[in-house]
C-alpha cells in the first residue's frame, strides 16, 4: 500500500499531501537533494516530452521506494512513497494521472505570480484514482506478475475504463438512489460547509461541481473506510505477483501486519475462492458490506457514493481531454498547411521568444553545444550526458521574451555546469586540519589530537610529487609541521625526487621561519601500504600535524596495481585522498576518475581532485568538467604553474 | 465616388455630426484614463519593497515564508528554486514611516504589502541568493535564517559543522554586501540592513539570540582568518590581473575579532533576533515582523 503521496513545488512548498503511514520528511528531502540538486542518480538517457513517471528512475532510501513525476514549466513535483517490500504496479499510472488532473484543475492558480497558496481539495480526486487503479490492478491478477517483471508497464487505459465502471450491485444502487433522493437538501448543507472559494473557472462545468468542493474535508472518514477494501486488494495483488504459495501462509502474513481483522480475512478468503470474479467482486463486496454497515448514517454514504460517481466522470473527461490533446498534437503534424503555418510562427517565436521548446527545436543547437564542449576538451561521454541533462531540463519550457533558443540553451548549460562544479561541502582544507590536529578542548568527547593524513594518487606522470610539494609549501606557510612519506617504492628516482623537494622546502621554511618538514623514506621495493602506516605512526609520535603520502603512479586499467590501493587505504587511513588529474588528458579523464574512485573499496572514495597543468591548456579545461561530472567529486586545487606557489582553488562563479 | 461627394464615408466622417463629436470626445477623455490605469498598475507591482530570505538548508526559510503569507503552518521540503511571494504586514506592526501617525489614524489599518523572496539554501544553489543581492529590485533588507538548535549541538571531533556552514554563508553574504557598498554606484540604496533570525527557539537545545550572535561572530572570525591564509582563487573568467589583486576582507582590515558592528561602516546594520516558526511555546515571529516593519 502507498505510504504517502505529495505534490510539491520546486521552491519547496507542499501543495497537497496525503499520508497513510507516517513518513519522515527527511526521506523526501534526501530524495530532492540526491536526485535534483546533487544529481547523484542520473536519469536514463530517454528524454520524453512529458516526463512520465515510468521513465524516471526510482529512488530507494531506507525501506522506502520513491517514484516521481514532474511538470517543468509549472515547477511541480509529484512524489509517491511506498515500502520497498511492496511491488505496486500501478504507481506510474497513478502519478501520471494525478499529474494530468492536478495541472488541469489548478493551472490558473499555479501560474499566478507572487503567491505560494494553492487552494485545492484534491483528496476526492486522489482517492478516486487510487481506488480505480487498484481495482484495475486487482481485476487482472494474471497480468500482474507479467507487468511486474516487465518493469512497470502501466495497465492500458482501456482496461481501466472497464474496471472503474462496474455494473452496480443491488446494495450500491440502493445507496445511490437514496443519495439522489436526498440530494437537494444535502446539497445546500455541503456548500455551506465549505468556506473555501472553489476554482470553478478551471474545471469543466459539471452540474455538481460545487458539491465536489464541499465533499473533500468531511468525507475523509468514509474515504479511509472505503480504502480499507482496496488495501486488501493490493496486498493480494502483491502476493499474486510472486510464484505460487499456499493461501494459509498469505493469511498469516496479513495478521502480522497488524492491519487485518476478521472482516478483512473473510474478504480475502472470498476473493481467493472465486478467482473468476476476481477484482470487481472483491472491491465491491467491500463497498457493499460497508454500505450495510453504515446504515445508521445512510445519507452520508449515499451522498458520498453519488459524488464519487460524478467525480469519476470528471476525472475521466480530464484524462480523455489530455489524451485527445496529445493525439491531436501528433496528428496535426501531418497537414501541409498546418506545418507551414507552424514553421512560420515558430520562426517568429524564435526571434521574439515565448516559444515552447520541443525536442526538434533543441536538436540542432544542442549538437552545436556538444561540439563546443568537445572542442573545449570535455570527454565525449560527459558532453553527451551534459547535453542530455540540459535538454531534459529545457523540453517543455517557454523561452523568455526576445530570447532565442541558443541563448536559452547557453544559460541553461551555464547554470548546470555551475551546479556541477560547485562543491556541496566546504573544501577548506586548513579548517579540517585544525579540527583534527587540535580539537576543541571544551568538549570532553572530542578525540585525541592526531596527524591529518593526505594521500595523493594518480596516473603516471600527471604531477603527483610536484603537486604534493606545492601542497606542502602551502601548508608550511600556515605553520604546520609536515611529514612527507615517500611511498612510491616502484619507480627509480621517485624517492630522490621527493628528497630534493623536501630539502628545498626545508630551506625555504627555515629562511622564512615557517613550519618544519621532514621526509619519511624506506627505500625501494617495499610494500607501500606498510610504509604509509609506519609513517603515520611515526608522525603521531613525532607531533607532526600533517602527513602527505606520495604514491606510485598507476594506470587506471592495470588491475594488479589498482588493487593495492584498497589495502593502502585501509592501512594508512587517510583523511583526504586527492587524485591528481591532468588538464591535458581529454576523454580518458572520465575512466581515470571513475576507476580511481572505485579502487578504494566500497566504503571509501576520492575526496577531491587536483587538476594539474592548467596553465598549459588555456581555456580548454574540459577534463575538469568531465572528471567532476563523472564522479561528483569536487575540485580542490588547480595547479597553474611550475613554482611552489602556483596552487589555486577553483572559483566557479 | 469622389471624396467631394457628400455621401462618401470620408466626408461624412469629417462632417461635424453629433456622433462624430461624441466619439471623438469619448476617445479624448478615455485614452488618458486608460493609459493612466495601465501605467499605474504595472508600476505599482514592481515598486513593492522586497526582502530576501537566505540561510543554510533546513533553517526554516520556506516555512517562514509560508507562515508570513498564510498566517499558518504549511509543510515544506528542500527548495530547489527561488520563490517570491507577496506578503502583507499585520496591522499590529507599525512601520517606520508611520511611527509619527496617531494611533487612531485610519491608514494604520491598511495592510502594508511587500515581497518576500525565498532562496534555496543548498550549497550548490546559493548563487540564486547572491544574484538577487547583486541585482536588487527595491531590496529593503535581508533576513538570514539560522537554526539555533542546530548550531548549538557540538558534534565531537570535526567541530561544529552546522555552525561552520552558517558562518561561512553569512561571511560570504556580508563580504558581498561590503563589496557592493564599496563600488559606489550612483543609484541603488546604500543602506541594507541584515536580520540574523535565530529560528527554532522553541526547541530545548536552541541557543538564545545573544549566544547565537556570539557564536556566529566568533566563527566568522575563524572563517575570515582561514580565508586570509587560504590560496588564491582561479577561474576561467579571471585573467592574471585579477589574480594579482588583493582579496577583500570582511570588516576593518580582516584582523582581530569580528563583530557585526564592523559592518556599520558599509551601511549594513546587522540585527540578531530570535523566534520560532513552528511550535507553540517560544518567542514567536513577532520580533521579525517588527524588524520588517521598521525597515519597510
Amino acid at each position: 500500500m502507498l505510504d504517502g503521496f505529495e505534490i510539491l513545488t520546486t521552491s519547496g512548498v507542499v501543495l497537497w499531501s496525503k499520508s497513510y503511514a507516517p513518513v519522515s520528511s527527511s526521506i523526501i528531502n534526501g530524495f530532492i537533494k540526491d536526485i535534483f540538486i546533487e544529481e547523484k542518480v542520473l536519469p536514463g538517457a530517454s528524454v520524453a516530452d512529458d516526463t512520465s513517471a515510468a521513465h524516471n528512475p526510482t529512488y530507494k532510501k531506507d525501506q522506502y521506494t520513491l517514484k516521481w513525476a514532474t511538470v517543468k514549466d509549472l515547477g511541480l513535483l509529484f512524489v509517491a512513497v511506498y515500502q520497498s517490500l511492496l511491488h505496486l504496479t500501478w504507481i506510474d499510472k497513478l502519478l501520471d494521472n494525478i499529474r494530468i488532473i492536478f495541472v488541469d484543475l489548478y493551472k490558473d492558480q499555479l501560474k499566478k505570480p507572487h503567491t505560494s497558496i494553492i487552494e485545492c481539495d484534491f483528496d476526492g480526486y486522489f482517492d478516486q484514482q487510487v481506488r480505480e487503479l487498484e481495482g484495475a490492478a486487482e481485476k487482472n491478477p494474471q497480468r500482474a506478475p507479467q507487468i511486474a517483471f516487465d518493469d512497470l508497464t502501466p495497465p492500458s487505459s482501456s482496461d481501466n475504463g472497464d474496471g472503474i465502471l462496474p455494473p452496480p450491485l443491488p446494495g450500491l444502487a440502493a445507496a445511490t438512489q437514496t443519495g439522489q433522493l436526498r440530494k437537494p437538501g444535502s446539497n445546500g448543507d455541503w456548500t455551506d460547509v465549505s468556506p473555501i472559494p472553489t476554482p470553478d473557472t478551471s474545471r469543466p462545468s459539471t452540474p455538481a461541481s460545487h458539491i465536489l468542493a464541499g465533499k473533500a474535508g468531511p468525507k475523509s472518514r468514509r474515504a479511509k473506510k472505503a480504502l480499507n477494501a482496496p488495501a486488501n486488494a493490493s496486498s493480494g495483488d502483491e502476493k499474486k505477483g510472486r510464484p505460487k504459495k499456499d493461501i494459509g501462509k498469505k493469511m498469516r502474513r496479513w495478521d502480522a501486519d497488524g492491519m487485518a481483522d476478521d472482516d478483512d480475512g473473510t474478504v480475502l478468503d472470498y476473493s481467493a475462492q472465486s478467482l473468476d470474479e476476481n477484482g470487481i467482486a472483491n472491491v465491491e463486496s467491500g463497498a457493499s458490506v460497508e454500505a450495510i454497515d453504515s446504515q445508521s448514517f445512510g445519507t452520508r454514504t449515499g451522498k458520498g457514493q453519488f459524488v464519487l460517481k460524478d467525480l469519476e466522470g470528471e476525472v475521466h473527461s480530464i484524462l480523455e481531454g489530455a489524451n485527445e490533446k496529445k493525439s491531436q498534437s501528433t496528428s496535426s503534424k501531418g497537414g501541409v498547411v498546418g506545418s507551414s503555418l507552424g514553421a512560420i510562427s515558430g520562426l517568429f517565436r524564435n526571434v521574439i521568444g515565448g516559444k515552447v521548446l520541443t525536442k526538434e527545436d533543441l536538436a540542432k543547437p544542442m549538437r552545436g553545444m556538444e561540439e563546443h564542449l568537445l572542442n573545449k576538451n570535455v570527454a565525449r561521454e560527459a558532453a553527451v550526458r551534459l547535453c542530455e541533462g540540459v535538454e531534459r531540463e529545457l523540453i517543455g519550457v517557454k523561452t523568455g521574451s526576445f530570447e532565442s533558443v541558443e541563448t536559452t540553451i547557453r544559460t541553461a548549460m551555464e547554470s548546470s555546469l555551475r551546479k556541477i562544479l560547485t562543491p556541496t561541502t566546504s573544501l577548506d582544507i586548513l579548517r579540517s586540519i585544525t579540527s583534527v590536529t587540535s580539537p576543541s578542548q571544551l568538549n570532553p568527547l572530542s578525540p585525541k589530537p592526531r596527524p591529518y593524513v593526505i594521500s595523493i594518487v594518480g596516473v603516471n606522470g600527471v604531477g603527483k610529487s610536484t603537486n604534493l610539494s606545492k601542497l606542502a609549501f602551502f601548508l608550511l606557510q600556515n605553520n604546520f609541521n609536515l611529514l612527507i612519506a615517500a611511498c612510491d617504492t616502484f619507480r627509480s628516482g621517485a624517492v630522490e625526487q621527493l628528497r630534493v623537494h623536501a630539502r628545498n622546502l626545508k630551506e625555504l621554511s627555515e629562511r622564512e621561519g615557517l613550519g618544519k618538514v621532514e621526509l619519511y623514506e624506506k627505500g625501494y621495493g617495499k610494500d607501500a601500504a606498510n610504509i604509509a602506516k609506519d609513517a603515520v605512526t611515526y608522525a603521531t609520535q613525532g607531533k607532526f600535524d600533517v602527513v602527505l603520502i606520495d604514491t606510485a603512479g598507476r594506470r587506471h586499467n592495470d588491475t594488479r596495481l589498482m588493487s593495492n590501493l584498497e589495502k593502502f587505504g585501509n592501512f594508512a587511513q587517510p583523511d583526504k585522498i586527492l587524485m591528481v588529474g591532468e588538464a591535458l588528458v581529454g576523454s580518458d579523464s572520465v575512466a581515470q576518475a571513475r576507476s580511481f574512485n572505485a579502487s578504494f573499496g566500497p566504503k571509501r572514495g576520492l575526496d577531491g581532485f587536483i587538476i594539474s597543468k592548467c596553465d598549459t591548456v588555456g581555456d580548454m579545461v574540459g577534463s575538469l568538467v568531465s572528471m567532476v561530472h563523472a564522479t561528483g567529486i569536487p575540485v580542490v586545487f588547480l595547479g597553474v604553474g611550475q613554482h611552489y606557489g602556483d596552487l589555486r582553488t577553483l572559483n566557479v562563479g | 465616388m469622389a471624396w467631394t461627394d457628400s455621401q462618401s464615408w470620408l466626408s461624412s466622417l469629417m462632417s461635424p455630426t453629433p456622433i462624430a463629436i461624441a466619439v471623438a470626445a469619448l476617445l479624448v477623455l478615455s485614452i488618458p484614463l486608460f493609459l493612466h490605469l495601465v501605467i499605474y498598475r504595472s508600476a505599482s507591482s514592481s515598486t513593492l519593497p522586497s526582502f530576501l530570505l537566505v540561510g543554510p538548508s533546513g533553517s526554516g526559510k520556506t516555512s517562514l515564508l509560508t507562515l508570513f503569507e498564510r498566517g499558518g503552518h504549511a509543510e515544506t521540503r528542500t527548495s530547489q528554486a527561488p520563490l517570491t511571494v507577496e506578503v502583507s504586514l499585520p496591522v499590529t506592526t507599525t512601520t517606520a514611516s508611520s511611527q509619527y501617525r496617531s494611533a487612531n489614524d485610519p491608514s494604520n489599518q491598511i495592510h502594508k504589502k511587500f515581497l518576500l523572496a525565498d532562496t534555496p539554501g543548498h550549497g550548490k544553489l546559493r548563487h540564486h541568493a547572491f544574484d538577487s543581492v547583486i541585482k536588487p529590485q527595491n531590496l529593503k533588507g535581508i533576513i538570514f535564517m539560522v537554526d539555533a538548535a542546530d548550531i548549538s549541538t557540538s558534534s565531537s571531533g570535526t567541530g561544529n559543522e552546522a555552525l561552520w556552514q552558517a558562518a561561512e554563508y553569512l561571511h560570504d553574504l556580508l563580504l558581498l554586501l561590503q563589496k557592493r557598498a564599496n563600488t559606489k554606484s550612483p543609484r541603488g540604496p546604500t543602506e541594507l540592513p541584515v536580520l540574523v533570525a535565530a529560528n527554532k527557539l522553541d526547541l530545548f537545545t536552541a541557543l538564545p539570540a545573544p549566544l547565537v550572535k556570539a557564536a556566529l561572530e566568533s566563527e566568522i572570525t575563524n572563517v575570515r582568518s582561514l580565508r586570509t591564509k587560504g590560496l588564491l582563487d582561479s577561474g576561467i573568467g579571471m585573467n592574471d590581473l585579477d589574480i594579482g589583486d588583493e582579496k577583500e576582507w570582511l570588516g576593518d582590515g580582516g584582523e582581530g575579532k569580528f563583530d557585526f558592528t564592523q559592518m556599520d561602516e558599509v551601511n549594513v546594520s546587522v540585527t540578531v533576533a530570535g523566534g520560532n516558526v513552528l511550535g507553540a511555546d517560544g518567542p514567536d515571529v513577532k520580533q521579525w515582523w517588527d524588524w520588517i516593519g521598521s525597515n519597510i
